[in-house]
């Protein structure tokens, strides 16, 4: 039987790669996650191990703060006393600004270089390491040669900070230092996010450097172990219990789980969005091999009729499928990483944010992929296999007439699909109207499944009315494709399942994601008195303050976008009890014009209106009556609970009684002419530009911006998760074009006889075309239903319990979903549709 | 046996022991469908072929002949009555071991698609001791495909042999394994007349040569002159038998049939 198994493969190559493309891509997805995740893993633990590559421990200095000074140079002189130790090198650094050509002051982090010895880890592209005070190298973001000189400002010195907090602390003076060499810091993380300089132990120490850790180098022959052990003891007894000593290997590994800790994660939810492409394939795959084995019926009849077993049979067909998934696995592998190794190669030039420098190929990767592949790929053949054993002898006898194989698993799909649908769905309308994300969960999976199951049974119903309803729109062709549409039902809906799941999943996070924003922005109102507010937060309340510039509210006014604005002054006043001295702003009377909503009007002269935050916080309730006094006055003041601002706020007018005329301005509100538009956006930015011309200091803030910032995340997270769910319906596309293309070699004699009688060429093409969109067409609008169910349902089982829900479909979405996985089956079809249009008409005659 | 010239519907001779005859069948009905469509393709049909012997079954269209050969053949279930192959009763069988019987015991020629088109012609002769896991018996092989003038063909697909030798390389399958009987359906149907001769001609020199016994359903009476009687079918039962047929007797005999 082997011959005979190896003979099948070698004659069906073309049609089993052709499908085995879905486990390709699936196993490639899973690998480059893989891959691309150790590769991050390495690279990161490459640039955090190499100040440590040649120590043997790491002593972790506890807090500096009001210890003594001299207390880390003793500790390492106690520690380098320890036997075996080499040398000691303490790491200190400090923070400063660089004052660029144009005054200009930027950040850059200053770390120590020991003078000389084993414990200089920096390696150098140009020039030399630093070897006394004034010198320095540069790297990361520092633009500067060697030769070059920087000024360097210091921090002040912590404990020339006045007492009074009213005087302003000195600055140091500039430092002129010369730079003497370029580090490369090679595939540091970090490297890119602040200029980096490399000073003398001494110099940081001038310039106020804390000092973080005591690296030890060991001798030559010196046990790990026990040196570390010893170096333990020696810096307990100097520093006392706060100082914590690792293995240069251990403190390796905590800063690599420090920075790549969250990354896990992130990597755990990529593999989800793998498995969805995983589970996709397999069902290309079962339905693959469920149309070649019916395309092989006469021949399994005849291999049962001259005496082969079921068993034989099975094994043999289980076979190919062997060999099928180990090809279409290594195919998968290779392709995984060259999928990482490009992401590596761009991400390293393009300066990306996750830390790619080569390629880390783990052998756990590779395996993976390749047993994940053939195990899927076997076990989609199962059932195909196992229908191939029930073909019987006689169907050898009778080859024109294709013995239909009874399916008793039709039966259990349905009860079973059933049986998790009806409950599941009871708990997920249950978790959505009760708010609770676990029930909803738990109610949505089986849901999900039982749609799945039930599909087999659903789909080509539906198919079939479609066919009936839009076929007759496509002439001969349409009418001809409703029909072939359902000639296999089993058929047609195993395609269709596989992309139905792609486009439920994509849908669902469509749905849910508009609802989210629905939600959120729908509170917003609550939240945000106005689209925007300019807000001082310098914090001078005093008359005479600063505040913001009176002219602003007059400039923000002329900013092309915004509709009103009102000018919001604020005073300290003195409230009674434990409230002690209060903010307090006043409201205009064109606050009116400006305010998103009605809620919790302007209070009037007299009132005093706080927000239910400040109210609980402070045990405060409406009808109370405060005694307040200002600079300039004194009065009693009614409380009122309500509105979005939670601080204390009064009318204008009665905050000019209480605090004078020239209370500072504290905030503008403005409204915006288009704030739920994408105008707004611009507006927006004139306004930042105005208020930081002006006030410098002032922070801008606001319903429109919270929305913009909220709208910016959910895009880029719809966009990466639409981006990964497309893999699984590329996959899914990928099975479309197959089951077509291997149903056209099944109907050759059909076609020619369409060709001999008459139909042109193009007519044929459309057939094809035809029937690929009514598949994948039906199978969409299902996807999105089911989606859209699981979307709303989710979003409100997630949300329900915090806020009150919004329920949005984005219906423009959706519909482009639909649009764009019907097109896109049709053009998976194009290549089989354009080979059957060239059946020549005497293919009709042959046997 | 008693030979006799007379196209009638003949007793089966009693008498003789069982293990003469290659297969035997006794009260065999067929019905397909059920209640109003029910159709009866046999009815009660009780055949003997003895060995050694190369038996056609002829009949119309219609007339059952093809469902008795798959009845016989252990590919088709009766709906009552029994089939033996030798001294098995084939009706009692359960499915693996009639599969074992059909590898080990039975050949098959079928009018067309009998050879499995990614195989070569060897490996398609072979295919059922292939499939019992044993080797053909020294010389057999080379003299069987010698005698059905394969021997420079045997590496060859299917695809790149004519009908006739596609035929041929299915009975050398048929042949190896030295199978009680060979059922043939319309061996010849999709042949020239010369290929087809070749075919019966070699069928008929197994049956001389080497004792096999062959049972053949065919609708072509210059083809049934081959077989050393004929069986006639109607309506599901045996209406006759021809011994020694020539082709005029068979036309002949089938015309009686179809008044």
């Amino acid at each position: 039987m082997l011959h005979l198994t190896l003979a099948q493969l070698r004659a069906s190559v073309g049609r089993l790669l052709a499908s085995a493309l879905a486990v390709v891509i699936a196993v490639a997805f899973v690998v480059a996650t893989l891959v691309v995740s150790a590769t991050a893993s390495a690279t990161v633990r490459t640039a955090v191990a190499a100040p440590l590559v040649d120590a043997a421990a790491v002593v972790l200095l506890p807090s500096q703060e009001g210890s003594d000074p001299a207390q880390p140079a003793a500790a390492a002189d106690a520690v380098r006393a320890v036997d075996g130790v080499a040398d000691v090198a303490v790491d200190r650094s400090v923070f400063v600004d660089l004052v660029g050509e144009g005054a200009e002051r930027t950040f850059a982090q200053v770390d120590s270089v020991p003078a000389a010895g084993a414990l200089r880890w920096q390696v150098l592209s140009a020039g030399r390491l630093p070897e006394g005070p004034g010198e320095v190298a540069v790297a990361g973001r520092v633009d500067a040669a060697v030769g070059d000189r920087l000024s360097v400002v210091p921090p002040p010195d912590p404990s020339a900070i006045a007492t009074d907090p009213e005087e302003p602390v000195a600055e140091p003076e500039p430092q002129d230092v010369e730079v003497v060499g370029v580090v490369d810091l090679g595939g540091d993380p970090t490297a890119s996010f602040v200029p980096r300089l490399f000073a003398d132990p001494e110099q940081v120490a001038g310039w106020g450097g804390t000092a973080d850790q005591l690296r030890v180098a060991a001798a030559p022959g010196a046990d790990g172990t026990a040196l570390v052990a010893a170096v333990a003891d020696a810096a307990t007894q100097a520093l006392g219990p706060g100082a914590e000593v690792r293995s240069a290997a251990d403190q390796t590994d905590v800063l690599v789980e420090e920075l790549t800790g969250g990354a896990l994660q992130l990597v755990g939810l990529l593999l989800v969005f793998a498995a969805v492409s995983v589970l996709v394939a397999g069902l290309v795959i079962a339905n693959t091999f469920a149309v070649l084995l019916a395309q092989r019926t006469r021949e399994l009849a005849l291999l049962r009729c001259v005496g082969a077993t079921a068993t034989q049979v099975r094994r043999s067909v289980l076979l190919e499928a062997l060999a099928t998934g180990l090809v279409a696995s290594a195919g998968g592998v290779l392709a995984g990483v060259g999928l990482a190794g490009a992401a590596s190669a761009v991400g390293s030039a393009l300066d990306s944010p996750v830390p790619l420098a080569g390629l880390a190929v783990p052998a756990s990767a590779v395996v993976v992929g390749m047993v994940l592949g053939t195990v899927v790929t076997v076990v989609a053949a199962l059932a195909p296999a196992r229908a191939a054993t029930q073909v019987p002898p006689l169907a050898a006898m009778r080859p024109l007439d294709p013995v239909p194989v009874r399916s008793r698993g039709g039966v259990a799909r349905l009860v079973l699909g059933l049986v998790l649908l009806v409950p599941g769905a009871a708990v997920l309308a249950f978790g959505a109207a009760t708010g609770s994300l676990l029930v909803g969960l738990a109610g949505g999976l089986p849901t999900a499944l039982g749609v799945v199951l039930l599909c087999q049974r659903a789909v080509p119903p539906v198919v079939g009315l479609a066919g009936r309803v839009l076929g007759p729109l496509g002439g001969v062709p349409g009418r001809l494709a409703a029909r072939n549409a359902v000639r296999t039902p089993r058929r047609t809906a195993a395609t269709a399942t596989a992309l139905l799941v792609g486009v439920t999943l994509t849908s669902t996070f469509l749905v849910g994601a508009s609802s989210t924003r629905a939600t959120v922005t729908s509170g917003l109102d609550e939240e945000f008195p106005t689209d925007v507010q300019v807000v001082d937060v310098s914090g001078g309340y005093d008359p005479g303050a600063a505040g913001l510039p009176g002219g602003l509210t007059g400039e923000l006014a002329a900013v092309p976008g915004v509709a009103a604005v009102a000018a919001v002054p604020g005073a300290l006043v003195q409230a009674p009890g434990d409230l002690g001295e209060l903010a307090v702003l006043g409201l205009p009377p064109e606050v009116f014009d400006v305010v998103r909503s009605r809620t919790g009007d302007a209070p009037a002269d007299g009132e005093v209106r706080v927000g239910q935050g400040f109210a609980d916080v402070w045990g405060v309730a409406a009808g109370d009556v405060w005694e307040v006094t200002g600079g300039a006055g004194t009065a009693e003041l009614v409380v009122r609970v309500g509105g979005s601002v939670d601080q204390p706020v009064v009318s204008a007018a009665q905050l000019a009684a209480l605090a004078g005329d020239d209370a500072p301005l504290q905030q503008v509100w403005l409204a915006l002419d288009d704030a739920e538009g994408r105008g707004a956006a611009d507006a927006v930015d004139a306004v930042t530009e105005t208020a930081a011309a002006a006030a410098p200091g002032a922070a801008v803030q606001g319903a429109v911006l919270f929305r913009q910032s909220l709208d910016d995340v959910l895009d880029v997270l719809l966009l990466v998760v639409t981006a990964l769910l497309g893999i699984a319906v590329v996959i899914a596309l990928v099975g479309v074009g197959n089951t077509l293309a291997l149903s056209v070699v099944e109907r050759r004699q059909e076609l020619g006889l369409l060709r001999a009688l008459g139909q042109p060429a193009g007519g044929v093409r459309r057939t094809l075309l035809w029937e690929a969109g009514l598949v994948a067409g039906v199978a969409s609008v299902l996807g999105v239903a089911l989606g859209v169910v699981l979307g709303l349902a989710g979003t409100a089982s997630a949300l329900g319990a915090t806020t009150s829900v919004v329920l949005d479909v984005p219906w423009l979405q959706v519909l482009a979903a639909v649009v764009v996985a019907t097109l896109a089956g049709m053009v998976a079809s194009l290549l089989p549709a354009r080979r059957a249009a060239r059946t020549p008409p005497v293919a009709a005659m042959a046997a | 046996m008693s030979p006799s010239t007379t196209p009638t519907a003949a007793p089966l001779p009693a008498g003789p022991d069982e293990t003469t005859a290659a297969v035997r069948a006794e009260g065999l009905t067929k019905v397909h469908g059920r209640g109003e469509a029910a159709v009866t393709a046999l009815d009660g049909v009780d055949v003997r072929v003895d060995r050694g012997s190369f038996t056609a079954v002829m009949g119309p269209s219609g007339s059952g002949k093809s469902t008795l050969l798959h009845c016989l053949a252990g590919l088709d279930a009766p709906t009552s009555g029994q089939v033996w192959v030798g001294a098995t009763e084939t009706t009692a069988l359960r499915e693996k071991e009639l599969t074992r019987l059909r590898r080990d015991r039975i050949g098959f020629v079928f009018q067309a698609f009998n050879l499995l088109p990614v195989l070569t012609a060897r490996e398609n002769a072979l295919l059922p001791l292939a499939l019992a896991g044993r080797e053909p018996e020294p010389g057999w092989f080379e003299e069987v495909t010698g005698r059905l003038g394969l021997t420079d063909r045997l590496d060859h697909r299917p695809s790149e042999l004519s009908g006739g030798q596609q035929q041929r390389v299915a009975v050398a399958r048929a042949l190896l394994s030295r199978p009680d009987v060979v059922f043939a359906d319309e061996p010849t149907g999709n042949l020239d007349s010369r290929a087809g001769a070749e075919v019966l001609s070699l069928l008929r020199s197994a049956v001389r040569e080497t004792g096999q016994t062959v049972v053949m359903v065919t609708h072509d009476p210059s083809a049934a002159a081959y077989a050393d009687r004929v069986v006639l079918l109607a309506d599901g039962r045996l209406a006759g038998e021809v011994h020694s047929p020539t082709a005029d007797s068979v036309l002949a005999a089938l015309a009686a049939l179809g008044g």
